[in-house]
């Protein structure tokens, strides 16, 4: 019988937030593994008897990353409870803020936190580390110093409607406290030229956006690289075939269930904002999709649960949102047969753990679910057949293949904008419930709110981390990165890099959700610990 | 050369995201033109696990010497003065802060949480939060009053929420070129230079404001955020309207009031009911006045104000 090896890594780096991981490693595969989130600050608790609208200045600061995402669930969150309307101008001003940061987030996470790893020693074999090197060493690197750079110009165009990126509360339940006009509007338009012609052409596709749009299939994706050395050559090239060579397309597979919220409200379908309105008003679809069977469905707030089984909260078993009270525990020892995460197990009542993120958003975009008019792309779902279900290599390239849909539509909200007609129209406060959803770069993140007495009874949040790397639940079913860690090879256990490439595939973002270390006992650490 | 580590405690990681924004220098250019040596960041390092602990333990023990020490979010204290509820590398993160501050030649609080507690210290502050050397107005904080670093400055506090990439930038290449003698701190240990004018000092709303003419109600073309939607601009320190945000706009420039994020007090009024985007008002007076302004001032200055005001302030001015 070959030997245990247990590893724990705290922390696993560039995750935003600190991740800490445990893995049993078996003859050098990893056997199982725990994910844990370490630092509770309670935004919950400090959002309850607050002013109804305090979730519009505290929750984006939940998170620096994509506090767009989470000004749009607070604000939609506030228009559901009191029954606001919402004009037009505003529904296309909130997406494009949400599009710009996520547009953002694509260099910046690909390069800053990504492909670092590929100029780890562990590939100092490979026939493209040099070029990896030259491109993506940190700070000095070609690429990461060129996309790293320019990934905060599409944010410029937050600026131009919020004031400033992070940390805008420019969307507000009735509409956007902004008024752009014609030279807000023309300067956004050349912002994402700019970011067009310096970036997503020349270095990371190596063609035109119009030639990667018509890439419909795995084969024409194949083709397209085979096409011409630039192609080959581009920033996607040399991730898909480096990537290919470090068999990133071999693990990191996870439970293969996959969720969205569906975000990007139709500027005309959504003008009456209600919980149950939603569904049918979004441009990109929401939903569920089982890998096993193949099957696709439309995803409802209804069916969420948070189960605290596994995590430093004195709550019971699992429930809705609208129904936690978010009570953390006085001491928080580790103890991986009880409590070891501040992250909450996230379930779907008929589903179980699902994986939130860019590759279910793809996914579920490939299905035939939902409306004839709503946004729909088989690409992913194709190669995801094609290629024998998730991986890495899957689940990051989604997360880029995202980006010129995204422009494209924010170009389209440049067009739709009518300077002329109104941006916001003033609400009646009322007590009420609420719920706002959306999709942040790395998943799916929603609000729930109660408002009572003019003032906040509850405020509830699922951020995409928190599902992505909650602990078990009752049922000892693992949380999505750690099923995911399962099967990496661990080529060295003082760098376990591969760890890395799972738990950063996700793109993780701990803040969010908490934060993050390691506080195993001295007797774990003499018996086990390698590095 | 000078070596930095950036640690991140309570935070939302949203100062390193607005510091990446940042152009001349940009954070590249930090380490290529000006010499500075990231140690390690939480989202740029290159390290993980036991390798990143034994970095921090050869700058405790000297062995790499450190210059700027650089601390984004706030002192986790909970649960009852331990730190258990922010561990990092195997122990309260509060534990290295301490060691790390003693050890440096510069230290950097970035950002409202790292300064005076920010968000997470907003009552009842569930994590018993507070700043390197305040808790909202008060001096102390998690290193003590009496703190000073290697170099003989007290924490630098670079307050906002997020602070701007150039305020940090800049102090940064102060400190790597040799000027850190020339920084000059307020009472509130923040570089004079970006804190003495105003959050209002360069405002496109300047006009409205002494004419008295007020937005009332978010997305109009005109007016004065502070009088009826509770923008703390006249009383701010900041730069926000002097030195662009994301080089094109700043929040009351967009429409959005100033929440006053640079001060020790923000959120202000612990966001109670009825305090969100609302001026405050006592008999119709403003309860924060412009600072400086005496409230027989104040009602003096509004009514000639009003009396002066041109017509064509009543109309649209920020027109498509």
């Amino acid at each position: 019988m070959s030997k245990v090896q247990t590893l724990d890594i705290s922390p696993v780096g560039r995750v935003e937030g600190d991740l800490d991981v445990r893995v049993d490693i078996e003859n050098g595969v990893v056997t199982n593994a725990w994910t844990r989130a370490e630092l509770f600050r309670g935004f919950e608790i400090i959002l309850r008897d607050k002013d109804p609208q305090a979730g519009l200045v505290v929750t984006p600061r939940a998170c620096g990353i994509c506090g767009a995402s989470h000004l749009t669930c607070a604000a939609w969150a506030l228009d559901t409870a009191w029954g606001t309307t919402v004009p037009r101008n505003a529904i296309l001003a909130r997406n494009l803020g949400q599009i710009v940061e996520t547009i953002q987030s694509l260099p910046r996470h690909h390069y800053g936190l990504f492909m670092i790893d590929f100029t780890n020693k562990n590939y100092a074999g490979s026939q493209y580390y040099e070029e990896a090197v030259k491109r993506y060493a940190p700070f000095t690197g070609t690429s990461y110093e060129a996309g790293v750079t320019i990934s905060g110009r599409p944010v410029e165009i937050y600026a131009l409607l919020g004031g400033q990126w992070p940390h805008s509360s420019y969307m507000v339940p009735g509409g956007v406290m902004c008024a752009p006009t014609l030279t807000d509007v023309t300067r956004a338009w050349s912002i994402l030229e700019h970011f067009r012609r310096n970036w997503i052409e020349p270095l990371w596709l190596g063609c035109s956006m119009e030639r990667y749009e018509q890439i419909k299939s795995y084969d024409d994706f194949l083709a397209w690289l085979d096409e011409k050395p630039a192609h080959a050559n581009s920033d996607l090239g040399l991730y898909w075939r480096m990537g290919r060579e470090m068999a990133l397309d071999k693990y990191g597979r996870g439970h293969a269930k996959f969720v969205s919220w569906g975000y990007l409200l139709h500027e005309d379908k959504y003008n009456k904002p209600t919980i149950q309105g939603r569904q049918s008003a979004l441009i990109m679809k929401s939903g569920v999709y089982d890998g096993a069977s193949d099957t696709h469905k439309l995803m409802d707030q209804i069916f969420t649960r948070e189960d605290t089984k596994h995590a430093w909260y004195n709550e019971g078993g699992e429930v809705h949102p609208f129904d936690r009270l978010t009570t953390p525990v006085s001491k928080n020892p580790v103890d991986f047969d009880d409590k070891y995460s501040w992250a909450t197990a996230v379930r779907h009542v008929e589903n179980g753990r699902l994986e939130a993120g860019p590759l279910a958003r793809q996914l579920i975009a490939g299905g035939k679910h939902g409306e004839s008019w709503q946004h729909s792309d088989s690409l992913i779902l194709d190669m995801y057949k094609k290629m024998g279900g998730p991986s890495i290599l899957l689940r990051h390239f989604a997360r880029m293949h995202e980006l010129c849909k995204l422009y494209r539509e924010a170009e389209r909200v440049l067009r739709e904008f009518r300077l002329n007609d109104e941006w916001y129209i003033k609400p009646t406060e009322k007590d009420g419930q609420g719920w706002g959803a959306t999709e942040a770069a790395r998943g799916a993140l929603c609000h729930w709110i109660e408002v009572k007495g003019g003032k906040i009874k509850n405020y509830q949040i699922i951020a995409p981390t928190t599902g992505n790397v909650g602990p078990r639940a009752t049922d000892r079913e693992r949380g999505q990165i750690e099923q995911a860690l399962i099967g990496t090879p661990i080529k060295n256990a003082s760098d376990p890099v591969e760890v890395g490439h799972v738990c950063r595939s996700y793109d993780s973002c701990l803040v969010c959700t908490v934060h993050a270390h390691d506080a195993n006992t001295g007797e774990e650490l003499a018996r086990f610990r390698t590095a | 050369m000078a070596n930095l580590l950036w640690l991140q405690g309570g935070a939302c990681s949203g100062n390193t995201m607005s510091f990446l924004n940042a152009e001349e220098p940009s954070a590249c250019d930090l380490g290529t033109d000006f010499g500075i040596n990231v140690l390690w960041h939480p989202s740029l390092g290159l390290e993980l696990g036991d390798n990143v602990t034994r970095i921090l333990q050869k700058c405790v023990s000297g062995e790499i010497p450190l210059d700027i020490f650089v601390f984004e979010g706030t002192v986790v204290n909970a649960p009852n003065g331990t730190g258990e509820w922010n561990r990092f590398c195997g122990r309260p993160m509060k534990d290295w802060v301490r060691e790390l501050s003693g050890v440096a030649q510069f230290v950097v609080a970035i950002g409202d949480c790292a300064t005076w507690g920010g968000i997470p210290a907003t009552a009842p502050n569930p994590s018993e939060s507070e700043g390197l050397q305040f808790l909202k107005r008060k001096h102390g904080g998690s290193l003590g009053a009496g703190f000073k670093s290697k170099a003989g400055l007290p924490v630098i506090n670079i307050p906002g929420c997020p602070a701007h990439p150039d305020w940090v930038t800049q102090i940064l290449v102060a400190v790597a070129t040799g000027r850190g003698g020339d920084l000059q701190l307020d009472d509130l240990q923040r570089p004079k230079t970006f804190f003495t004018s105003f959050t209002q000092t360069g405002c496109t709303r300047n006009m409205h404001f002494a004419y008295k003419v007020s937005t009332t109600a978010f997305g109009q073309r005109k007016g004065c955020l502070f009088y009826d939607l509770g923008c703390r601009g006249p009383m701010t320190h900041s730069p926000c309207n002097r030195i662009l945000w994301n080089r094109v706009s700043s929040k009351t420039r967009a429409g959005m009031p100033c929440l006053g994020c640079t001060e020790p007090e923000f959120p202000f009024y612990d966001l109670a009911p009825g305090s969100v985007f609302k001026t405050q008002t006592v008999m119709g007076v403003p309860k924060d006045l412009p600072s400086g302004v005496s409230n027989i001032g104040y009602v003096k200055l509004t009514a000639a104000a009003k009396a002066a005001a041109p017509a064509w302030a009543e109309e649209d001015i920020f027109v498509v």
